[in-house]
């Protein structure tokens, strides 16, 4: 009967505490405050030191635009890199390649939809290490 | 034979000079005012005009007489969040958002609070103060100002182009929301267009 009691007893206190912390945190709400506010601050509060401190940076999350002048002088130069390279390894290969017209020296024609220096750069491409050859011998086959 | 030496050595003297000449470089200080465009790219002189606009922009908007009339003539307190450069250059908005700052200061109709990594060192200080600094000296953790308003904005760009030419088109934002509401009270925004012809 005693135990019954002590148990009873222990219940009700209990639930009197709960019932007091319920009250307490209801009445700590500010008007129209969501009820469950709780929930987004512990959800931010794992965040919050590793976003503040971007304050007043600048992100850089930049996109590269093509730019056609920008991209024929970055040709050149990786052009004029792998020129180099290849002198520096002691060999420079003059024959023909996957080009469409073969060699280095094969007169090519434009056809028609460029002038000679457009020709000759087309032709540079498939062609290594001729292009001092193919921007002269493209010159006047426009059309 | 003589005169031969004298003209070899009065060429090899003129040469050098030239040399010389070419190869040194010039420094002029110029004024931070003077629009010098060299590359067409993002330079002081757009930094400038943003700055301008958006300081004066942001100032003379209705959101700081609206504040104090809510809050019984209380200034508004701003912090500064991050800028983002969604543009193809790179660009640091700090150069005319600290302007903007500046004007908030200048003027005294903001407040502003720090952020970032000095409020970080600001709160490393206070801590050290805890255990050197005299009691009547040492800084109190827990009284610092909260801001009502952070100022947050991005950067955008358009490139056109084709050959030899180029329009570039920057579009700056900045934007101010209230942190307890989400409320956004102000949008401030610069747009610079440029040509360029290589």
């Amino acid at each position: 009967m005693q135990r019954k009691l002590i148990i009873i007893a222990s219940l009700l206190i209990g639930s009197f505490y709960s019932g007091v912390v319920h009250a307490q945190q209801t009445t700590a709400l500010e008007p129209d405050q969501n009820p469950r506010y709780l929930e987004s601050q512990y959800k931010y509060m794992r965040g919050a030191d590793s976003l503040n401190s971007l304050h007043g940076t600048t992100i850089q999350n930049t996109y590269k635009a093509y730019d056609w002048y920008e991209a024929k002088l970055e040709r050149r130069r990786q052009n004029r890199e792998w020129r180099h390279e290849e002198r520096m390894n002691g060999y420079y290969d003059y024959s023909p390649s996957w080009s469409l017209y073969g060699g280095y020296s094969y007169p090519y024609s434009n056809w028609g939809w460029n002038s000679g220096w457009g020709g000759g750069w087309g032709g540079r491409y498939g062609n290594r290490g001729g292009w001092g050859t193919n921007i002269g011998v493209g010159v006047g086959w426009r059309w | 034979m003589k005169f031969n030496k004298i003209i070899a050595v009065a060429a090899i003297a003129v040469s050098g000079m030239l040399i010389a000449s070419s190869c040194s470089r010039q420094v002029t200080r110029v004024s931070t005012d003077e629009t010098i465009d060299i590359s067409g790219n993002w330079n002081n002189s757009d930094s400038r005009l943003v700055a301008a606009d958006l300081t004066d922009k942001i100032l003379n908007a209705p959101w700081i007489n609206t504040h104090q009339e809510e809050h019984q003539g209380k200034r508004p307190v701003v912090i500064v969040g991050f800028i983002q450069n969604k543009s193809h250059e790179h660009i640091d908005a700090e150069t005319f958002v600290k302007d903007v700052e500046s004007a908030f200061i200048q003027t005294q109709k903001v407040r502003l609070v720090q952020g970032g990594k000095k409020r970080e060192e600001l709160r490393a200080e206070k801590e050290d103060q805890q255990t050197n600094a005299t009691v009547s000296s040492m800084k109190k953790f827990g009284l610092e100002n909260g801001a009502d308003y952070i100022l947050q904005g991005s950067i955008n760009s358009i490139v056109d182009a084709h050959k030899r030419q180029k329009v570039v088109y920057y579009q700056v934002n900045l934007e101010l929301t209230n942190i307890q509401s989400n409320e956004v009270v102000w949008i401030g925004e610069k747009k610079i267009a440029k040509y360029v012809k290589n």
